[in-house]
């Protein structure tokens, strides 16, 4: 490979200086000329009719613009179930379901006048556990789901709720459990987390009053999704409909699909043409908007004495919520991976989302991997311990590498795996004597990123040489505005000052799936270095218009000239070629795509697939942890995190994703949890009593990167931004039961937990 | 979070024209410290105030002083970073700046006081602890008069105190010690910081040479309406040696004393073993230390 100037580079983010002087105006801050401020009214009840809506009141309170309930928007959206009202229609779902809207002139106003309103309700029974909501005589929670608009790929259940079975089968699991020398089953939980994104959610919107055209502002992760998602429910055309995204202040998957927008909109309807803004505060995130998935993984291993996998047999609930928002294709990714990435020839897993009355659960940074990896990998551990093995040299003997047949039939290339538990235990001295009340723990995964998505971009470059890139992809944070830019830079061979991100704004941008699945560096690094090397064909055709008569073929571009090959003298800046190709107000452009359609669907029965992702991505960590075993205190010492990221683009930022990654997962590990009540209320949503992980409990992270590069990718480039969140639990789970010899199944591990696994159940207690 | 509706702000410069204030002011008024938990209240519980009087303009009201009879006056209006930074505390009574500097994050504490911090009157509150194993008294002004309390007696339940309308709490008072007390406390909580107390235990001690117990306070936090101190098992220390044992017979008459509840950070179950095996670490982290500051280092709940 030729030199690189950017890429392979810690460049500085592009967009660091207004994050860190505040500068920036996220999508929260955004005020808009005329604008209004909406407030919600949500339901207080997890399941029950709404038997009247008294609006009266607050539709007469002077200031008062609008005020909507599911009487006067009747639209239903989903991305794969048509199944979410944009306001509650004749009945509530979960406590935190938005069941009428107020505009107002100003914020005070609309608070007052939203709580004017009066809604009556008759409970209903309400589910608040996955496996509570699907037995044979549950109600459902949606009576008309058979009736629902489904992607083809969604298939219910047989007892109610189930808005999804995922089956998948291979080889025989029964004769393989007969064949095997150890057979083990248990049962693990993963409790709903929230996202906690630093930025609340908004949404604004606007109805042109002259052509209806509708503009919505929003941190929206996917904006081209959301508006297809948006058009669909509003049977319009996507044209109808523009996304504009401001700065967005994370998201992890909660501000993916349509949260605020479809409140926002319902009031802009109304409003003759005025912009109105609807804001939640953290209290209303934490209700109102997303969880990631509860979850009850059972597994059964057989094994061979010699520690060979034999067969696996998994069954999963997942919690989905009141409303499917990806809790269907979260169920088929999360479940099929759940066995693990370990070869297995005998392996079969039946799976349920199922809808239950709490909040809505979605993606969230893994989807539904993070959930699969805690179970598969406390019972990876909890087998070698059966056979007396290391748990390192158990996973060396199983895990999948190059051109293994996985357990879905897929034929697995640039597998960098076993690479990533060598350096990761490594980076802990995995066979070093561990002093008295310290456990060391390792876990490993594989992630794949969604097939069947497209990117596409542009990059210009106007007659003073500025190049600015056009792509779809969102900054949440991640840093994908300066891998993008390090791809056009090296690609144009311009430097990367001269180089500038342009918002997006779905009239304008070209087109991109979303920025989820670990796929931006691909996808769109695959359609920007393209847009870019379509662009440098341009320069070089035109060039001969500013450095006189030659062959473009002699000509080459470097540094922000062309010159000819064989006398550099003659040579003139891109600026140049521009101003003479196309004027000193033109700009050249060179568009790029990249489009993943190769995959086959999986088998609806088997679930398998010669071509079931874009690509893998692998990762291992290893943590030691010290526990208290008076108080049941676990306090991590050190942790390594190896990620096959197959080539770091931009290094600092993949080990800033690996760090990131790393130290979420401790929240999900020791701490996290939405505490729910009997009726299904939400009794921690503030950050008083919902515990992120704060710089003075993350561990030291050392983060390893490492390159097992795909051909197919950017300069070998795969992704990085999900798989490190995932790890956390499974490998603190495991140094933790290597610390105490005693094997904790559900999360978290909170000093409570612990205790009372080491020092035996409280005498009174549940 | 709400949008607080407005409200009439006072800034009197002397105590008695902040007890008048209060007198005349409508019944919905408060007076305003640090602003950590009123602020909160007014934002997230609901409470709407017509009128807050700021006592932060108050000359003489924040400051630690030393007085020639050996006790320390805590003026209510000291931040907790100023306690937790005192070379006088510091130096006399570092458990106490270690409780302060444990309370919420840096920025909380350069604005919360130690009178806003006993007035609130919360379970888990981080001072009170240390102050009541100290036997420290309040003082308490009506713009008049003084009187003074115990915070036994001043501390009623949760959000409940013994202050009379139109009252201010003027200073905390530590009265004078034995030079070889020797002090310590544990704050339990999942997270390192940015965390209310799961259980906090405070000790202070006074051994002879041989070790034998000659005065011992252990007080508790989060486990009862209000922080208490566990008479019993300071009773049982008086007069014997501090050993292993004695520290863990004590904890567990402690852990009698206490009547805690489930809620959503603990049971009530775990909170009382808790109670058991803080004051154990504590009396014995204690006894292993000798009087005077204690290093950065060594501060933190691992401590045994
Ligand atoms: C993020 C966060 C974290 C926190 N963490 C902790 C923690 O870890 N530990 C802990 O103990 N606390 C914690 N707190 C609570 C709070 O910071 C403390 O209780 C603080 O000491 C309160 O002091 P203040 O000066 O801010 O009181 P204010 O909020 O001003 O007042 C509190 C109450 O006391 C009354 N009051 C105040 N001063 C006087 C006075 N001199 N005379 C009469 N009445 C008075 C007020 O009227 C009010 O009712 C936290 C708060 C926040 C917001």
């Amino acid at each position: 490979m030729p030199d690189l100037k950017y890429v392979g580079q810690s460049v500085t983010r592009v967009d660091s200086g207004g994050k860190v002087s505040g500068a920036a105006v996220y999508g929260y801050d955004l005020v808009l000329p005329e604008m209004l401020y909406g407030k919600v009214v949500f339901s207080d009840r997890a399941h029950a009719r709404i038997t009247d809506i008294d609006t009266r009141l607050a539709e007469s309170h002077p200031g008062v613009i609008a005020v909507v309930t599911g009487r006067d928007v009747t639209y239903i959206h989903g991305e794969t179930v048509q199944d979410t009202p944009f306001l509650a229609i004749d009945k509530v779902r979960f406590i935190g379901e938005p069941v009428a809207a107020v505009a107002a002139i100003d914020e005070d106003t609309a608070q007052a006048a939203a709580a004017l309103i009066e809604v009556t309700y008759e409970d209903l029974p309400a589910y608040l556990s996955p496996i509570d909501a699907c037995q044979p005589d549950s109600i459902a929670i949606h009576e008309d789901y058979d009736s629902y608009r489904k992607a083809d790929f969604v298939s219910p259940g047989k007892t109610p709720n189930v808005l999804e079975h995922f089956k998948l089968h291979t080889g025989d699991v029964e004769t393989g459990f007969a064949e095997s020398d150890i057979v083990l089953e248990e049962t693990y939980t993963v409790p709903s987390i929230s996202h906690a994104a630093m930025e609340p959610h908004s949404a604004h919107a606007q109805v042109d009053s002259d052509t209806g055209r509708i503009t919505i502002w929003s941190p929206n992760d996917a904006p081209f999704r959301a508006r297809e998602e948006l058009a669909m429910a509003l049977d319009r055309p996507v044209g109808d409909i523009r996304f504009i995204n401001p700065l967005q202040g994370g998201g992890f998957g909660a501000k993916g699909g349509l949260k605020l927008e479809p409140v926002a909109l319902a009031l802009a309807m109304h409003t003759h043409g005025r912009p109105v803004r609807v804001k939640y505060s953290r209290e209303e995130t934490f209700r109102s908007t997303l969880t990631r998935h509860e979850a009850v993984v059972t597994i059964k291993s057989g094994v061979m004495s010699d520690g060979t996998l034999h067969a696996r047999r998994m069954e999963i609930y997942w919690g989905s919520g009141a409303y499917n928002e990806k809790s269907a294709t979260v169920c088929i990714r999360g479940s099929q991976f759940a066995p693990g990435p370990y070869r297995i020839p005998n392996v079969s897993v039946n799976a349920y989302s199922v809808y239950t009355n709490k909040p809505v659960s979605g993606a969230f940074r893994g989807y539904g991997i993070p959930q699969g990896t805690w179970a598969c990998e406390q019972h990876t551990d909890e087998l070698a311990t059966r056979l007396a093995m290391d748990p390192l040299e158990f996973r060396m003997k199983n895990v999948f590498t190059e051109g293994d047949v996985s357990y879905w039939g897929e034929e697995l290339e640039a597998v960098g795996l076993k690479e990533c538990l060598a350096k990761a235990s490594a980076a802990l001295e995995w066979a070093a004597p561990r002093s008295e009340g310290v456990g060391r723990g390792l876990a490993c995964m594989i992630k794949p990123t969604k097939i069947g998505t497209e990117s596409a971009a542009a990059v210009t470059i106007d007659s003073d040489g500025n190049v600015t890139v056009l792509a779809g992809t969102v900054e949440i944070g991640q840093g994908c505005n300066t891998i993008q830019s390090q791809i056009a830079a090296e690609e144009l061979d311009v430097p990367i000052e001269r180089v500038n991100y342009a918002p997006l704004d779905t009239d304008v941008t070209p087109f991109d799936s979303s920025t989820t699945s670990s796929r931006s560096t691909y996808h769109v690094g695959n359609a920007v270095r393209r847009a870019a090397a379509e662009l440098r064909e341009k320069l070089l055709e035109y060039a001969p218009v500013a450095i006189g008569n030659c062959d473009p073929a002699d000509l080459r571009l470097h540094d922000g000239l062309v010159s000819l090959q064989d006398n550099p003298d003659r040579a003139c800046t891109l600026a140049e070629i521009v101003t003479r190709a196309v004027g000193s107000d033109g700009v050249l452009r060179g568009e790029g795509e990249c489009a993943r359609n190769d995959g086959i669907e999986l088998d609806l029965e088997t679930g398998q697939s010669p071509r079931a992702a874009a690509y893998y991505m692998y990762g291992a960590h290893a943590v030691d942890v010290e526990v208290d075993k008076e108080t049941g205190i676990v306090t991590l010492l050190r942790m390594a995190a190896a990620h096959d990221v197959g080539k770091a683009i931009n290094p600092l930022t993949c080990a800033g994703q690996i760090e990131g990654g790393a130290v979420m997962g401790v929240g999900a590990a020791l701490y996290e949890t939405l505490v729910y009540d009997e009726q299904g209320n939400i009794k921690n949503p503030s950050f008083l009593d919902y515990h992120l992980v704060t710089s003075a409990d993350a561990p030291d992270v050392a983060a390893i990167v490492v390159e097992e590069p795909l051909n197919h990718g950017p300069w070998g480039a795969k992704g990085v931004g999900e798989p490190p969140v995932a790890l956390g639990p499974a490998a603190i789970g495991n140094a933790v039961a290597n610390a105490t010899q005693t094997r904790i199944r559900d999360l978290p591990l909170s000093p409570e937990r612990v205790y009372w696994a080491i020092n035996g159940t409280p005498s009174n207690g549940d | 979070m709400r949008r607080p509706v407005p409200f009439e702000l006072h800034q009197p410069r002397a105590v008695a024209t902040a007890c008048e204030l209060k007198h005349q002011l409508p019944q919905k008024s408060f007076f305003l410290a640090g602003g950590t938990d009123l602020v909160i209240a007014v934002k997230e519980r609901g409470l709407s105030p017509d009128s807050l009087i700021d006592l932060k303009r108050i000359p003489d009201l924040a400051g630690v002083a030393e007085d020639t009879d050996g006790s320390l006056t805590i003026g209510a209006l000291t931040t907790l970073a100023e306690i937790e930074s005192s070379a006088t505390i510091v130096a006399r009574y570092p458990f106490l700046a270690q409780a302060a500097g444990e309370v919420g994050s840096l920025q909380i504490r350069n604005r919360a006081t130690i009178g806003g911090n006993i007035a609130n009157a919360s379970p888990s509150a981080d001072t009170i602890p240390s102050l009541m194993a100290l036997n420290a008294s309040l003082r308490i002004s009506d713009g008049a008069n003084q009187r003074s309390s115990t915070l036994e007696d001043f501390l009623l339940g949760p959000g409940q105190t013994a202050l009379r309308d139109g009252e201010i709490l003027t200073a905390v008072v530590i009265p004078p010690t034995d030079a070889r007390l020797r002090g310590e406390f544990i704050k339990l909580s999942p997270r390192q910081v940015m965390d209310l107390a799961v259980v906090g235990v405070a000790v202070t001690l006074v051994t002879d040479e041989r070790s034998r117990v000659e005065a011992a306070a252990i007080a508790l936090g989060a486990v009862a309406p209000t922080p208490i101190r566990a008479g019993a098992a300071e009773g049982h220390l008086l007069g014997r040696v501090l050993d292993d044992d004695l520290a863990e017979a004590a904890g567990a008459i402690g852990a009698d004393e206490c009547s805690p509840i489930d809620d959503v950070r603990s049971s009530a179950e775990y909170r009382r073993v808790m109670v058991r095996v803080l004051i154990k670490r504590a009396l014995l982290n204690a006894a292993a230390r000798a009087p005077g500051p204690i290093p950065w280092r060594q501060r933190g709940r691992k401590r045994h």
